[in-house]
């Protein structure tokens, strides 16, 4: 019995998930001790945003199907401000880590593996992405914005989103030469998926083709997940748009800790 | 006393590309020693001291450590390292202490052991009045200091220190070499790579010479001094104009063994065994005018005599 526990306890310590573990903590521990900068990115932007465009903007938009403007946006905002606070961090943030201050490099001097620190700037930008998806709906309730209990769901699939990003955004840093070569990610994807993928009007405005190109970006089922939570509106679909989202993330999780084996390991 | 090998590379080869970094080494490394890896940029120290510390494959040969192949069993060797990198690699983010907690974590050390540690390290460094400081209000010394607590966080067996004093001032080197011989004299053994010659020779037991990949030649610094140079070297101050004749002087005048060298203001005369002597031969041609010192001879001799003299690129 205890070998086999002790088999099971030295199992889990070889796996990603307990050296990302280590790697968010430390993350953790630098954002509580920059917590006066990093609140108004989490917070205040979020809300800035919601109030100018549900109520700015959807002043003078008579309201999406039996909904107001407000109602309607506020969820596309829970998933596209996941969806950047990952980004963010898992591109900028990483990278300075990474090339300015030499933190990988001395991680690796440890029992850590490269898979370890992806995984660990993963989870990192996930609870970000968590975070301001609390924030967003926080305000969002304080507004009326929030029809349905189910609307609590939003968080962890937040979490869920800012895996897929974090991940995604991995597989750009461990490849990036300088930190401009982020700057294109965000201007010919990142930005147009935010537009495109239902966040701010429904997708069945747009020409067919658009539709289902939409639909290949991972930003287009995150938002139907949270709007049809928000909007307490199940459907089976769900089911497809979280495997959607699961297999990106698995497949740029597993990729980005290839790639970061590969710069970091010479 | 039958010395136990901690370290033991085997035909070691290191290469990024085309460019071999390392051609083919054999070393070893006793228990409880300190071992020196001396030799100009590039010479090939940081990428034996990157393999063996398992953060870069090797590309031939073998190393293992402690009796692990550093190409299978990574993680173990790993942590019983305790590494200190060339690039300062303190986390700004996190003041002194976290810096520690941190590496501790990454070691699997429990809280209260991570935490004891930690002030312990910081007593013996004499940081722990910065114990709550950033890390970036640290002098450069302090900084290379917490670096070597930070690497000693898990109790290494072994402590591998990639030029622990290069950038360093005077003062704030004597220091680091102060804590150095105390954790040698507790019996933790240490490598280390440095171009300063008053560093190996003060602090290692036994160096290899490395350059181009290779090692040119291995020993207690002392040994090394008598068997490269000998005893004694006699110096002779010249001017630039002068040199050349000088030169051709001693070298037609100069006894079996006797190795005349050029070097920058002053023309060096050296035994290339034990048994010649340096001093006779500028005995024999006179030298009145010129200033001449016997001096004992050290181990930069030894470097420049089998690196040559020939400035490198970084």
């Amino acid at each position: 019995m205890a070998t086999a526990t002790a088999t099971i306890s030295a199992a889990v310590r070889r796996t990603p998930f307990w050296g990302g573990a280590k790697s968010w903590q430390r993350n953790r521990d630098a954002a509580m001790r920059a917590w006066k900068v990093e609140i108004g990115g989490l917070f205040v932007e979020p809300f800035v945003l919601l109030v100018a465009m549900g109520f700015g903007l959807g002043a003078y938009i008579d309201g999406i199907g039996d909904r107001s403007y407000a109602q309607f946006v506020a969820p596309g905002i829970i998933a596209s401000y996941a969806m950047f606070h990952a980004t963010f961090d898992a591109t900028y943030g990483a990278y300075l880590r990474m090339e300015s201050h030499h933190i990988f490099e001395a991680m690796l001097f440890t029992p850590m593996e490269p898979s370890d620190i992806v995984m660990g700037e993963v989870m990192w930008g996930a609870t970000r992405a968590t975070l301001s998806a609390a924030a967003v709906l926080i305000a969002a309730a304080i507004f009326g914005l929030v029809d349905s209990p189910l609307a609590l769901l939003t968080i962890p699939v937040a979490y869920l989103i800012g895996l897929v990003f974090a991940s995604i955004a991995m597989t750009l840093t461990a490849t990036a030469t300088t930190i401009g070569a982020m700057n294109n990610f965000f201007t010919l994807f990142l930005l147009p998926m935010f537009y495109v993928s239902g966040t701010f009007f429904p997708l069945d405005r747009l020409p067919d083709m658009v539709q289902r190109a939409a639909w290949i970006l991972p930003l287009t089922p995150a938002a139907s997940l949270t709007r049809g939570l928000a909007f307490g509106e199940l459907s089976p679909w769900m089911l497809v748009w979280t495997a959607e989202l699961i297999a990106y993330g698995a497949v740029a999780l597993y990729i980005a800790s290839r790639l970061m084996r590969r710069r970091l390991v010479k | 006393m039958e010395r136990k090998t901690v370290i033991k590379a085997e035909r070691l080869v290191k290469r990024y590309g085309d460019f071999t970094a390392v051609d083919g080494v054999d070393f070893e490394i006793y228990q409880g020693e300190c071992f020196g890896f001396l030799g100009p940029n590039g010479a090939g120290k940081t990428s034996t001291m990157k393999a063996l510390s398992c953060v870069s494959p090797i590309s031939g040969g073998a190393i293992s450590v402690a009796g692990m192949d550093v190409r299978r069993r990574a993680r173990e060797i790993k942590a019983i390292l305790g590494v200190v990198s060339q690039a300062d690699s303190l986390d700004p983010d996190l003041d002194v202490f976290q810096n520690l907690l941190a590496f501790a974590r990454y070691f699997d050390l429990p809280k209260e052991t991570a935490r004891r540690r930690a002030r312990e390290g910081l007593e013996l460094f004499q940081l722990i009045d910065k114990i709550g400081n950033r890390v970036d209000e640290l002098s450069g010394g302090m900084r290379r200091r917490l670096l070597i607590a930070r690497a000693l966080i898990n109790h290494p067996e072994i402590l591998v220190l990639d030029e622990p004093t290069t950038g360093l001032d005077p003062q704030a080197r004597l220091l680091v070499w102060d804590k150095l011989s105390l954790l040698k004299s507790q019996g933790i053994t240490m490598l280390l790579t440095t171009h300063y010659m008053d560093e190996a020779a003060y602090l290692c037991d036994r160096l290899v010479v490395m350059d181009m990949g290779a090692i040119l030649a291995q020993g207690a610094p002392a040994d090394l001094v008598r068997d490269t140079v000998g005893s004694h070297v006699v110096e002779i101050r010249t001017r630039h104009a002068d040199k050349p004749a000088l030169i051709a002087r001693l070298e037609s005048a100069g006894g079996a063994g006797v190795r005349v060298e050029d070097r920058a203001d002053t023309v060096l005369l050296y035994a290339e065994n034990g048994a010649a002597s340096p001093e006779n031969v500028a005995e024999e041609i006179g030298l009145e005018g010129f200033e001449v010192t016997r001096r004992p001879a050290n181990l930069e001799d030894v470097f420049l005599r089998l690196t040559g003299r020939g400035l490198r690129e970084e």
